[in-house]
């Protein structure tokens, strides 16, 4: 499995572009997408997700050109948008029949394989009542349930554990790690804790353009030695958010312990490990 | 501002355009709009204004409820109502301040269609110049102060049948329909009509009865007539002055509005309403540790390449049969025995189009439901949605058009009159197409009903130019009308929605 972003632009009027000359390549594996909000995250997965076409450029996938065959994509796509929503007299064993249906797929082991997911999703007990009564997490693991329904080969995530309590991240995080072995898994957040354990790849995006694309430990060596912790007084902290990156703060017997990013440490400042976090900060704040 | 910005907003001012220019008929033009016993106005200022206003009146009333009647529905839905519960605006304010959007809304309307008027008036004036005070008169006294309770019954019937869309569609054809028909008896009675148009009826119609020199009641005829050409006669129309009691009446109706929002807004839900489903202690699902139901998705059966659409069909069907309140199907099959049970040309004429209006919130959102709900990206992203999804979406609303109809159906086809079974099927494919149509053209559901109310208005009167299912008598062309209407209608709806989804 291949995805070929070539330099793709996706542009709303004369001077707004939603993305501008995107280029990445995407192989089997977890793809980690970060960036803030309105970094173009959504658009690139809409446009990959064949919602919607770029301005310019092509999205190939495994050669074929989606743009032109759509319908390549759709056949073994498994798409999570980041805001959707369902049919609320539908239960879930029927919304996903349908969704089934529209993904083209049957057989007589379809409902085997819905209710192994909704179980696998621990929605089970909740199946056969419409979907109208779920709460906000339940609907959103019902989305999940219907991004795996067809054994897809390409699965985009935007913002999949939004409304999950922790043990459902967990839950998630589990059932899709199983995914990585013969897929093309796009996992997109603004919360870096929900990729760091998973991705295999990190992409970082800002304001439409990519600004860094690789494994984990190659990016966070991009901010290696260049994070601290010092303890400073409550009053210093704004006249120390002007000179450095901050990444945390914690209050500590009436001082702060900050954790910052700087090629000029202060004195008493203690050298940290970097993690995921502090590259993502670093280069969404100096790029 | 939020709806003035909206796509609809636009297609509701150009179909004002459309509507306004039909208000008085071009001269040489086959039909008339207000003709009392043979006789109509000579076009001057009073004749365009006074008829303009009294058309307005009626049709803006009629089509102006089903354009503002959601307001509070919207807030619902974008859970805007949510916030708007937790500031300290008053139930009173929010009300009062909805009712003024309406009016608003509909006054813009009004706007436009007095300056397509005068733009007529321009066109096809009988060498009259031009009043204004004569031409606005009318309005002023007339449509505006009408419009105004418009927005208030608007209001207040959102408050009232809250979810219940189909009972406020029929609660309000019900008034609309006691409105039109009460004819006050006494001048001082004028007073309590609400949209203001009897007492200038009544002044045309003394002054043609002048005229003809007669004190038995004559023939006034309103909304789209085509009379025999030969047998119009005109007379001079100068306007009227409105009394003083009315006028005080119009003023009177519109505080009598503000104080019905201030009693409704003590019952009014501020957005806190019991929801229909609700989850019981039992339906929560038991909270499993980690790992005792964890599945291995490479283990899951693999599922089979299936692109039949029945699945689809079934679905779309489904959702179909459970939109709105379960009971509601009981008005269904009471018009399902209805069909049996009356004469068979009052069940085709009457009964047929009440049932099938019956489906106006079923049918105004099959091709717009998708974003409504937000499920677009996941329909849009589907295998072949064009050929798979819409044909389903149309198949299954067809099908439950032709099972209401099946009592008709098959009592037409025992008396073997199957030009009749055509039309009805025709109607329905029709009809479904339509709503298809004029959702993906308008992304939204309000055109179709707007339309849809005033189809079914039109046909409960008997005209029969606006026969769409076989009800009255036709040219043998009228089948093949019905089918080119079909498949232009068809062929739009494909383009367009390929048009969206290649975007």
């Amino acid at each position: 499995m291949q995805l070929d972003i070539q330099n793709i632009s996706k542009r709303y009027s004369r001077n707004k572009f939603g993305l501008k000359d995107f280029s990445m390549q995407i192989e089997t594996g977890i793809l980690g997408l970060l960036g803030p909000n309105g970094a173009g995250k959504s658009t690139l997965l809409k446009m990959i997700a064949t919602v919607t076409k770029p301005t310019n450029g092509i999205i190939a996938l495994n050669q074929n050109n989606i743009a032109k065959d759509p319908n390549y994509m759709r056949k073994q796509l498994g798409f999570l948008p980041q805001d959707f929503g369902v049919y609320p007299n539908l239960n879930a064993f029927e919304f996903l029949e349908y969704m089934a249906a529209m993904k083209g797929i049957g057989g007589s082991d379809l409902k085997l394989r819905i209710s192994q997911l909704l179980e696998g999703l621990n929605l089970i007990d909740a199946a056969k009542k419409p979907i109208g009564s779920y709460s906000g997490g339940m609907k959103q693991r019902v989305g999940i349930a219907q991004a795996l329904l067809n054994n897809p080969k390409i699965v985009i995530f935007d913002e999949p554990t939004v409304g999950l309590d922790p043990e459902e991240r967990v839950r998630f995080r589990n059932l899709i790690s199983d995914l990585a072995n013969d897929c093309i898994v796009i996992l997109s957040s603004h919360i870096v804790s929900d990729i760091d354990t998973i991705a295999d790849q990190v992409a970082i995006i800002k304001d439409g353009s990519l600004i860094t694309h690789g494994g984990q430990e190659e990016i966070i060596n991009l901010v290696k030695d260049k994070v601290y912790e010092v303890s400073i007084p409550k009053d210093e902290l704004a006249a120390f958010k002007e000179k450095h990156i901050i990444v945390s703060t914690t209050r500590l017997k009436g001082e702060l312990v900050v954790r910052y990013i700087t090629e000029n440490p202060l004195e008493n400042s203690t050298n940290m490990q970097a993690n995921l976090e502090d590259a993502y900060l670093y280069l969404t704040k100096t790029n | 501002m939020q709806r003035t910005r909206s796509y609809a907003f636009l297609i509701t001012l150009c179909a004002s355009l459309a509507l306004g220019y039909t208000f008085v008929p071009e001269p040489n033009a086959s039909y008339s709009t207000i003709r009392i016993a043979g006789y109509v106005g000579f076009y001057n200022s009073a004749w365009f204004g006074y008829v303009t206003a009294i058309m307005t009146s009626i049709f803006l009333a009629l089509i102006g409820f089903y354009l503002v009647n959601s307001g509070i529905k919207k807030d619902t839905e974008t859970k805007v109502g949510q916030v708007v519960a937790a500031t300290p605006i008053s139930n009173f304010k929010y009300l009062i301040a909805k009712v003024f959007s309406n009016y608003m809304l509909l006054l813009t309307i009004i706007a436009v269609l007095i300056f397509m008027s005068m733009i007529l008036f321009l066109l096809y004036n009988d060498g009259y110049s031009f009043g204004f005070f004569q031409f606005i008169k009318p309005h002023l006294f007339i449509t505006v102060p009408a419009m105004f309770s418009i927005s208030v019954l608007a209001v207040v019937f959102e408050v009232c049948f809250g979810k219940y869309s189909v009972l406020q569609n029929l609660a309000f054809f019900f008034l609309f329909t006691v409105l039109l028909v009460s004819t006050p008896q006494k001048e001082s009675y004028f007073a309590f009509d609400v949209l203001g148009n009897k007492i200038v009826m009544a002044q045309i119609e003394d002054e043609v009865r002048d005229i003809i020199k007669s004190d038995e009641r004559i023939a006034f005829n309103i909304g789209y007539v085509i009379p025999d050409k030969k047998e119009t006669k005109k007379f001079e129309f100068d306007g009227m002055n409105f009394p003083k009691s009315f006028i005080l009446s119009r003023i009177a109706w519109m505080l009598f509005g503000i104080a019905l929002i201030g009693i409704i807004s003590l019952v009014f839900h501020r957005f806190d309403r019991r929801e229909r489903i609700r989850i019981k202690p039992s339906y929560q699902p038991n909270k499993k540790q980690i790992g005792a139901n964890e599945i291995q998705l490479s283990n899951l059966p693999k599922p089979k390449v299936n692109y039949a659409i029945f699945s689809l069909f079934r679905t779309e069907f489904l959702l179909l049969f459970r939109k709105g309140k379960r009971w509601l199907w009981i008005l269904n099959i009471i018009g399902m025995i209805l069909l049996i049970v009356f004469p068979l040309t009052f069940s085709h004429q009457i009964v047929l189009p009440l049932l099938w209006f019956l489906q106006v919130h079923r049918l105004s959102d099959i091709t717009t439901k998708e974003t409504t709900h937000n499920v677009h990206y996941f329909t849009f992203t589907a295998f072949r949605p064009m050929r798979r999804l819409l044909v389903s979406q149309l198949a299954a609303a067809i099908t439950l058009m032709l099972l209401l109809s099946v009592p008709l159906i098959i009592r037409l086809a025992l008396t073997f009159n199957f030009t009749s079974v055509l039309a009805v099927i025709f109607g329905a494919v029709l009809l479904v197409v339509l709503a298809a149509t004029l959702g993906i053209l308008s992304n939204g559901k309000k055109l179709f009903e707007v339309f849809f109310f005033m189809l079914t208005y039109t046909n409960i009167n008997g005209i029969s130019h606006a026969d769409y299912f076989g009800g009255f008598e036709h040219s043998s062309f009228y089948l093949i009308l019905l089918l080119v209407l079909i498949l232009s209608l068809t062929c739009i709806t494909f383009l367009k929605r390929t048009y969206t989804l290649n975007k």
